[in-house]
């Protein structure tokens, strides 16, 4: 009786091919990343001193109404550091922090003196300490010095918030989305933004330890006046 | 800027490429099908590994103004989508930053079962290479739907990150035929 032989299973090559394969990719992706950032270099994103930053869309309050503001969309991409385009000036607050109400005298007159130069723009955040819950209403309050009991850490009237009624837009920051993104944990904080947004100058680098000190209107008058 | 442009068309002759051998292989019976659905996969992972590249540029472009890489204005455009900080990354990490490590991820798998597709471990990376393709499916999902509903000035259709959906929809469907012909005994 003839015997039949079963045929073999097809057998893997002896040597294994995977760390050949694991080096052809490691090859090809450095090659498209490679490429990648010679079609566009990666930017320097974020709040600090000469790098681009951080760009953000958030409901915001101009007044009349909430509407969607993107900071993005007040820059000058063009600026060659010589035009007239606006600065912009954002500022981290807390309708609650009591620093940021005695500030309010200060924002009124940097505004008056600086508006036809520097876009202005307030972040209303809601830093997670007792007392600071905000809400729209009360950031609307303390934007248009109007009655409403609640700020300044529900100890008074935002009516009675020194300074004058502000016409800049408020944007509602309570989830602390653009605080995080910022790299920030406290208010109130100000940044100077070159028009093509650029950070020129940071209230941290220059009040923060080792810092020399400056104010912002120093700054202000640094940056800006000296065009 | 034109919405077709000569990357964009690369990318697409390579989905109908890497489709056509992909339906050209499910005709062909053992190892040489095999072989042919393995080519499939190459292709859809390049153009992915590609496709995330330039939307990686992209996006790197996009943070310092504008770009010359993609259409910025109409339905189908890339500006409104990359450009829009809310939704281009997660975590912070740009999508085709990711969409790069996935399919590298991707191309090592099928690389290697190409290279020796009688490896013992082959049959383990069919599967694996199934698992990661399908995980990557509820991100397409998700955004598609930001890109229909939830960009500035929705809807929107970005081409690129049309194209690496599709290519990822394609390598769910090779790892699928693959997983198909190792469990029917047609692999070689």
């Amino acid at each position: 009786m003839a015997r039949r032989r079963a045929k073999a299973a097809p057998k893997g090559k002896d040597e294994d091919v995977r760390t050949v394969a694991m080096l052809v990719t490691a090859g090809i992706i450095s090659l498209v990343v490679a490429i990648s950032v010679i079609l566009a270099p990666i930017p320097q994103v974020g709040p600090d001193e000469g790098n681009q930053a951080p760009d953000f869309v958030a409901d915001a309050y101009n007044g009349f109404g909430w509407n969607e503001y993107r900071l993005s969309d007040n820059y000058d991409w063009d600026w060659n550091g010589s035009s007239d385009s606006k600065w912009m000036l954002i500022y981290f607050m807390d309708t609650d922090c009591p620093y940021c109400w005695v500030d309010g005298d200060e924002m009124s007159q940097l505004h008056s003196q600086w508006s036809d130069r520097v876009n202005f723009v307030t972040v209303a955040a809601e830093l997670s300490i007792p007392n600071h819950d905000s809400t729209r209403g009360e950031i609307e309050a303390f934007r248009d010095k109007t009655s409403y009991f609640g700020c300044n850490s529900d100890r008074d009237d935002c009516i009675d918030r020194p300074g004058t009624p502000n016409d800049w837009p408020y944007i509602d920051d309570r989830s602390m989305t653009i605080m995080n993104m910022w790299g920030l944990s406290g208010t109130p904080v100000s940044f100077i933004l070159e028009p093509d947004g650029t950070v020129a100058w940071n209230k941290n680098k220059h009040q923060g330890q080792g810092g020399d000190g400056e104010e912002l209107s120093e700054a202000l008058q640094r940056l800006v006046g000296g065009q | 800027m034109s919405v077709i442009t000569p990357p964009l068309m690369a990318f697409i002759a390579g989905i109908v490429i890497s489709s056509y051998l992909l339906i050209k292989a499910k005709e062909t019976s053992g190892e040489q099908g095999t072989l042919g659905v393995l080519n499939a996969s190459m292709g859809f992972s390049a153009v992915g590994i590609m496709g995330s590249g330039w939307t990686w540029a992209i996006h790197n472009s996009m943070i310092m103004g504008s770009s010359s890489m993609c259409a910025t204005e109409g339905l189908v455009q890339c500006g409104s989508v990359i450009g829009d900080p809310q939704w281009n990354n997660l975590f912070g990490i740009p999508w085709g930053l990711i969409g790069i490590v996935s399919f590298a991820l991707i191309w090592f798998f099928v690389l290697s079962i190409r290279m020796d597709i009688h490896a013992k471990w082959a049959s383990g990376y069919v599967d694996l290479l199934f698992y990661v393709s399908l995980a990557g499916v509820p991100f397409v999902i998700w955004l598609v739907l930001v890109e229909l509903t939830m960009v500035d000035g929705a809807p929107h259709i970005c081409p690129y990150c049309t194209v690496i959906h599709i290519a990822l929809i394609g390598m769910v469907a090779c790892s699928y035929f693959l997983r198909q012909k190792r469990d029917t005994g047609t692999w070689s």
